[in-house]
């Protein structure tokens, strides 16, 4: 029988800019410890429109980012992302955590046998709240 | 013991301040009117404060802001630096120089935001929806019409009158005339030029028809009128504008207009698959107003004599006591720059709203972007004629002091004839490289042919590529100025060259090759070489100072050519 290993206590942390912001976002994200991104385009409707003439100054080309992380670092991540997007400013963007029931991805085998080792502990209490 | 505490909850407790808002306090309650019927939700706007604005706009505006000032302040830096530290010379008029620069830097910014919001639009929308609409006959017409419209539009077509009035007269009537008196006539020349470009390089997309065929069979009639005018001396001298012409015309207005409609075209009729259909307009697009020019050229000749333009030009300047305000500073500019624009809107949202019967969206934002449009193109031509053409002028004026006696720079020649020489032609090389690998449009050009060829010709090597060759181009085009060889006796041999090297070569490095000549003359360094190519050959007594554009149109093709059969030969 094949074994898989399947992630859980994930989150995914979305992120709408405009295009051309995603690249400092996802620097700040992978400084807090994210381990990658995955960024597409879309093209985004409503806050243009309400700020009147200023509405020219926004992008209607958005790039959404897309990053999963562990729900220890969720916070963090999502803090740095919001500061380094500049999100508290009109027509910046939006962003949002989901929470993630399941992930896979490729595990590095050095890493599986550590945790194999060690952290049968921790996988017995999920989520590892007191 | 103490509480066992999840290290995310901590986290979140020590270093983030969060304050939770809920949602439903934000979202607005349905409302019903007095039928009971939900009154559709209109959210009001934005109140904004002070902060908030500067927020929003500071990205805006510096991001445009810098894209501009890495095209100007390095070139324009250059060309000071060597005039003041290999020169010795003070620049004269810095003032007026810096406040032109500032205009172009401005002029450029505005224009291209008013070219985006204001002229895309209707770019995208009637090639999305013309070919669908109208008969191919139809969606030929009006694409020839658009060719000749956005030639009116193009910054840089400007700096063909502002350095009109640098040409002498006597020394070439038929060249005076032209830029003078029938300059509206010229820029509609190469317009018609670049209409029928657009026409067969539309029906190109559509019959996916091979390049090469289409080079060799307008490189006919194009060496052979260049070789008629060489043969009367008074038509040689406008060999040089007919050849710059061509390279004047592919600019930021002309390219993304002309390709949107033509790759429009090309995928209604479903046979947009080639990834190399976006190529081959900008090519014919410099050729073709070449043979329009020259055309027009011995028009001129076979209607009217040199003496008769030189008598009407002397009787006009005697009378030209007080210039009317349309023909003076700023009106002249504000003239130019709405009649560049209006016509093309006029034209677009004709063909828009009585043939397409659309309705264009947005309609606030492309009236502003339209705005934007006229105003970066009044801006940018007050800094052309005040910017660019007088530092351009004023270093081709200093230049040849390096080798020769000249009577306003003093202990001239500053070198030995040879050394000179070769400060000179340094000089051009370096300026050519160094502004074609600043062009962002070259690093566009780029990254497509790598992926076109799957990464056998590098981005990198395509960029240097392009830039050796402009830059052996502009160093040779002064070459040709100093030593007044007849642009014809350079031009045939090396477009000969190409016409080789393009047999030789397989079909897309080709494309890339013709088109990678198009991409490299942009709206700052068209108007600075003709200006300084001009001020070169006044302060050498050249007859005319044109021919080093068309030089660095051709230096590309050669140079982007050879390395493709390189990389062919190394890889196979």
């Amino acid at each position: 029988m094949r074994e898989i290993s399947v992630l859980t206590d994930v989150a995914l942390i979305t992120c709408v800019v405009q295009r051309g912001y995603a690249e400092t976002i996802i620097e700040a994200a992978r400084g807090a410890g994210a381990q990658g991104a995955t960024v597409h385009f879309a093209r985004g409707v409503g806050v243009r429109e309400r700020l009147g003439i200023l509405g020219v100054a926004v992008e209607v080309e958005k790039e959404v980012i897309n990053i999963v992380v562990s729900s220890d670092q969720v916070d963090r991540v999502f803090e740095k992302m919001y500061l380094a997007g500049k999100l508290d400013t009109p027509g910046m963007g939006i962003m949002y955590i989901t929470p993630v029931d399941k992930a896979a991805t490729y595990i590095p085998p050095d890493v599986l046998d550590r945790l194999s080792g060690e952290g049968a502990s921790r996988s017995a209490e999920p989520g590892g709240s007191s | 013991m103490g509480q066992k505490i999840r290290f995310g909850d901590f986290v979140r407790e020590v270093r983030i301040n969060q304050k939770f808002v809920s949602y439903n306090d934000l979202t607005p309650q349905p409302e019903y009117d007095a039928e009971g019927r939900e009154i559709p939700y209109v959210p009001p706007k934005v109140q904004l404060r002070r902060v908030d604005i500067t927020r929003i706009l500071a990205p805006y505006i510096s991001e445009r802001l810098i894209a501009q000032i890495k095209g100007v302040v390095p070139l324009a830096l250059y060309l000071m630096l060597f005039q003041i530290f290999i020169l010795r010379q003070t620049v004269l008029d810095h003032w007026v120089i810096l406040w032109g620069l500032l205009a172009v830097i401005i002029g450029l910014m505005i224009f291209l935001e008013g070219l985006k919001l204001g002229l895309m639009p209707f770019g995208e929308l009637i090639g999305h929806s013309l070919p669908k609409k109208s008969k191919l006959p139809v969606v030929l017409l009006i694409g020839f019409l658009l060719g000749i419209g956005v030639t009116f539009a193009e910054p840089a077509i400007g700096a063909l009158q502002t350095v009109g009035s640098m040409v002498s007269v006597e020394r070439a009537p038929y060249l005076y005339a032209i830029l003078n008196h029938w300059s509206g006539t010229l820029v509609l020349m190469v317009g018609i030029g670049v209409g029928l470009a657009t026409v067969l390089g539309t029906m190109r997309f559509l019959y996916g028809w091979s390049l090469k065929p289409i080079i060799y069979l307008t490189l006919v009639p194009t060496l052979g009128l260049t070789l008629y005018c060489m043969s009367d001396p008074e038509l040689a001298k406008i060999l040089g504008l007919a050849w710059d012409c061509g390279a004047v015309t592919t600019g930021p207005v002309t390219v993304p207009l002309v390709l949107s409609l033509g790759i429009g075209i090309a995928s209604s009729a479903g046979k947009g698959n080639s990834s190399l259909s976006g190529f081959g307009i900008v090519t014919l697009a410099s050729l073709f107003p070449i043979v329009a020019v020259m055309a027009l050229a011995i028009f001129l000749s076979q209607h009217t004599t040199p003496d008769a333009i030189i008598l009407a030009a002397q009787s006009l300047a005697a009378g030209q006591a007080g210039l009317v305000w349309y023909e003076a500073t700023p009106g002249l500019e504000i003239v130019g720059g709405i009649r560049a624009i209006v016509p093309l809107v006029i034209f677009l949202f004709f063909v828009l709203v009585v043939i397409l019967k659309e309705k264009v969206r947005d309609p606030g934002i492309v009236a502003y972007g339209l705005f934007l449009a006229v105003l970066g193109m009044i801006i940018f031509s007050l800094g052309l004629s005040y910017g660019l053409a007088k530092l351009g002028s004023q270093s081709g004026n200093l230049i040849p002091g390096a080798f020769t006696q000249l009577e306003h720079i003093k202990n001239s020649p500053l070198f030995d004839y040879r050394i000179g020489i070769l400060v000179a032609v340094t000089f051009a090389w370096i300026l050519g490289f160094g502004a074609t690998l600043a062009e962002p449009a070259l690093n566009a050009l780029g990254l497509v042919v790598e992926n076109l060829t799957n990464g056998a010709f590098k981005k990198s090597m395509l960029m240097i590529a392009v830039s050796v060759g402009v830059g052996c181009g502009i160093a040779l085009g002064v070459v040709k100025i100093i030593y007044e060889i007849p642009i014809g006796a350079l031009i045939l041999p090396l477009y000969l060259i190409g016409a080789v090297l393009t047999f030789l070569s397989s079909e897309e490095f080709v494309n890339v090759a013709w088109d990678s000549a198009g991409v490299t003359t942009g709206p700052v360094t068209v108007p600075l070489v003709l200006a300084m190519g001009l001020g070169f050959g006044d302060a050498v007594s050249a007859v005319e100072g044109f021919g080093i554009l068309s030089m660095a149109s051709i230096g590309p093709i050669i140079s982007v050519l050879v390395t493709g059969l390189w990389i062919r030969s190394r890889t196979s």
